[in-house]
């Protein structure tokens, strides 16, 4: 056994992810107050501010939630929802980082497709994704939805560079042993597809460069 | 119909609650509420400052902080306030969290809050999800405000209106209503059709939870326990499915099981105070006083920021250290209980009670003595309105001080109201077993029983026979010797609802009747039988009002 003094870790991540956090939403709102004072908000250094704050959200999300998937405390709440709700939700929480560097990020779905998920989980994955794409494209993201077969298929594209082929051919195979070249969101992307399960069939995750505008082409299916 | 198309909130004239401990945090979220244009906001620090001033006034939107420090948490908010009923049918309750997929440990036992949103947040979000809620609320609320007013075949002929309008969007959530109502007003056929047809479509917990539901009120405990069991083993963080395996398992007499299950739960979730009292309960029961001592703990530590505080916990608590010889906690519990219940006639009645009993156990005669009077010159102020387990207490109060008389007056009375509750038969006669007279027990019981049996058969056979006036002459007349007989308010009930059906319409016999179903529902019986009685009744009136 162990003699660490600290026999309680859940809390105590829990904890300073919440104390975190509150600094996060502080500095949010400051940024954002900062922004009005004089017409700041355009400059490139605000973005970049609140760029940064959102992911350093992001990140403690995934890290909470992978914990708990490691010390066998999660599991997901399905239920049906509109996907249209989902892709909104995205867009509204990543409103001021498009504004950063001129990008565009449009959505393409059907306002009759619905979903089985966690609507929560699904946002984690794709805010992550976008966070990503936001780094490495040129000027265009395209977050869609459509129905594929049985499944409903997420996907993310952009314009940039697209993945290295040593991180396609990582991510084709099952993930087994954490991160690895994977890259942490796409990790936790692929993980939580995992917990997506309809019967036999799996959620997955499917990363390549035949994006519609030549850079990375993002894809999770739900079923 | 309710168009489902986003529309233009107008937040102008809504009343925001903020609650919130930080500061800052409190701050920013203001600031965010002006750039929507919200006008009327109300912040408090902490939830004991929510709780006045949804007293004070009706709020539109309360954005809860989940984790508020010292005091009562956001869920012990939520729990209050729907308690209270501070909260009307229209408001919307946003628990903000700092993570993700927190809702299942944070769901206790009945209360859920309308969203949660998981900080740091915008005004885009914050404001799609209002909008959003609001065409559900809007979706939902004639079904809402008549379940409020339990108007039960209202709400139903709603539900179906609604669910022939073929609105995708609300379908599902539609048919969980629709299956709860069903089995609110015991038909379970209906409901387990919903349930199997979405269950076709997805495995979704709430409806199989539901099935497991049916064959519970249907006392198929094995089919439930076996439902319960199925979803606990495939999503071990659903607390409802341990709370209701719990229920199963004691319902079929298998105390120890239930009691794992619901130590499980309280160990995923360790604040849910409703849970704990229940586990406490239950382990007092099967002897694990341990267990139980740790459960009362909780109760009572958790009770100070809820609102289902109450002195039985410390009663039970100070019940379990006098059952291991522990006067001192049992009687310095008891002390903790009347600092915190002053003027409060239960808790002192609870308190004189007992210590009756550990003054005796220590040989403190004289102070047993005093206590032993105090408790009766309560019982005398308190008259009926004494709960059950409290009477029970009392009356081995009575039997350590040799006054049989008295004893044997409130027992004979309790077993007569509650012959029909198995459960509660066998908790009289463990308490009489811990006095050495589990004789006594059987010989006080089998007679009550026997004669309810004979009451019964008589007043079914002249029922039978069509004989209405002649058979509720018999249980009212049983009912004068036991009133809070559960068999016989339900027989009493039946028979006034034939009645009603056969002979037509009468105001005093309605009257009685939804007198009558409203004694039962306060003396526990189930709320599927109850719903499906007032639903009969309502029919009944709503078809003379139209003949009006």
């Amino acid at each position: 056994m162990s003699t660490s003094p600290i026999n309680n870790f859940p809390t105590i991540l829990a904890a300073s992810i919440h104390d975190i956090k509150n600094s996060l939403s502080t500095v949010c709102e400051l940024i954002g107050q900062l922004a009005k004072l004089d017409g700041a908000a355009e400059t490139p250094e605000f973005r970049q501010l609140e760029f940064e704050a959102s992911r350093m959200n992001n990140s403690l999300m995934q890290l909470l939630i992978l914990y708990k998937i490691d010390s066998a405390l999660f599991c997901p709440v399905i239920d049906e929802y509109q996907v249209k709700d989902i892709l909104d939700d995205v867009v509204a929480q990543q409103r001021g980082l498009m504004a950063l560097g001129g990008i565009g990020l449009t959505v393409e779905y059907a306002d009759d497709l619905y979903c089985y998920c966690d609507s929560g989980l699904i946002n984690t994955v794709l805010i992550s994704i976008i966070d990503n794409a936001h780094r490495y494209c040129r000027k265009t993201i395209v977050l869609s939805a459509y129905q594929s077969g049985d499944s409903v298929c997420f996907q993310v594209e952009d314009d940039g560079e697209g993945y290295p082929a040593e991180l396609i051919a990582d991510l084709s195979h099952p993930v087994a042993n954490g991160p690895g070249n994977t890259g942490l969101g796409l990790f936790f992307a692929a993980t939580i597809a995992g917990f997506h399960s309809n019967g036999a069939k799996n959620g997955r995750v499917r990363i390549d460069n035949d994006s519609r505008f030549k850079g990375a082409r993002f894809r999770l299916f739900l079923p | 119909m309710v168009k489902i198309a986003t529309m233009n909130l107008n937040l102008k004239p809504k009343k925001f609650l903020i609650v919130e401990d930080l500061a800052n945090m409190r701050k920013a979220i203001r600031e965010l509420l002006y750039t929507l244009d919200v006008q009327h906001i109300v912040e408090v620090a902490n939830g004991l400052n929510a709780i006045t001033a949804m007293k004070k006034e009706r709020f539109d939107v309360v954005l809860c902080d989940y984790n508020l420090g010292e005091g009562k948490n956001g869920q012990q908010v939520l729990e209050e306030a729907r308690f209270r009923k501070l909260l009307p049918c229209s408001a919307i309750f946003i628990m903000v969290t700092a993570e993700q997929n927190q809702s299942m440990v944070l769901g206790a036992m009945e209360s859920k809050p309308d969203e949660y949103l998981t900080k740091p947040f915008n005004g885009q979000q914050l404001l799609m999800r209002l909008e959003r809620n609001q065409v559900k609320k809007e979706f939902f609320a004639d079904i809402e405000q008549a379940i409020e007013a339990g108007n039960y075949s209202l709400a139903i002929q709603h539900c179906d209106n609604k669910l022939q309008e073929d609105n995708r969007k609300m379908h599902l959530h539609l048919q969980k209503i629709r299956a709860e109502l069903a089995v609110n007003t015991g038909d379970f056929k209906k409901a387990e059709s919903i349930y199997h047809e979405v269950l076709l479509a997805r495995e979704l917990s709430w409806a199989r939870l539901g099935l497991g539901l049916i064959a519970y009120l249907q006392s198929d405990y094995e089919s439930a326990t076996e439902v319960f069991q199925q979803l606990i083993d495939s999503q071990p963080m659903m607390l409802e499915a341990y709370d209701w395996l719990a229920k199963a398992h004691e319902a079929s007499g298998d105390y120890l099981t239930a009691q794992a299950a619901l130590d499980k739960a309280t160990k995923i979730s360790p604040q849910a105070i409703l849970r704990h009292k229940k586990l406490a309960a239950l382990a007092d029961k099967t002897g694990h006083l341990e267990i139980a001592e740790k459960a009362y703990l909780s109760a009572v530590n958790l009770g100070k920021n809820s609102v289902h505080k109450s002195s039985g916990d410390f009663s039970g608590l100070a019940k379990i250290y006098s059952k291991t010889n522990n006067s001192a906690a049992a009687l310095s519990t008891l002390k903790d209980m009347r600092k915190q219940y002053i003027n409060d006639p239960e808790a002192e009645l609870r308190a004189a009670a007992l210590e009756t009993e550990v003054y005796q156990q220590i040989g403190d005669e004289e102070l047993s003595e005093q206590a032993y009077r105090t408790a009766q010159d309560l019982c005398e102020k308190l008259g009926d309105n004494i709960p059950n387990d409290l009477r029970m207490d009392v009356i081995k109060a009575h039997y350590l001080k040799g006054n049989d008389e008295s004893a044997n007056a409130i027992l004979d009375q309790l077993i007569k109201n509650n012959i029909d509750d198995e459960h509660f038969i066998g908790d009289v006669k463990t308490m009489l077993g811990s006095i050495g007279s589990e004789h006594h027990a059987d010989a006080l019981i089998a007679p009550i029983k026997q004669a309810l049996i004979e009451i019964n058969n008589k007043g079914v056979d002249l029922f039978k026979r069509g004989k209405l006036l002649e058979a509720m002459r018999v249980f009212e007349e049983a009912a004068e010797i036991m009133p809070e007989n559960k068999t016989i308010m339900i027989n009493m009930i039946k028979i006034l609802i034939y009645d009603l059906k056969k002979s037509g319409f009468n105001q005093h016999k309605l009257a009685r009747a939804q007198a009558l179903i409203k004694k039962a529902a306060k003396y526990g019986v189930n709320a599927d039988k109850i719903g499906n009685m007032l639903m009969q009744l309502e029919k009944m009136s709503a078809v003379n009002e139209s003949k009006v």
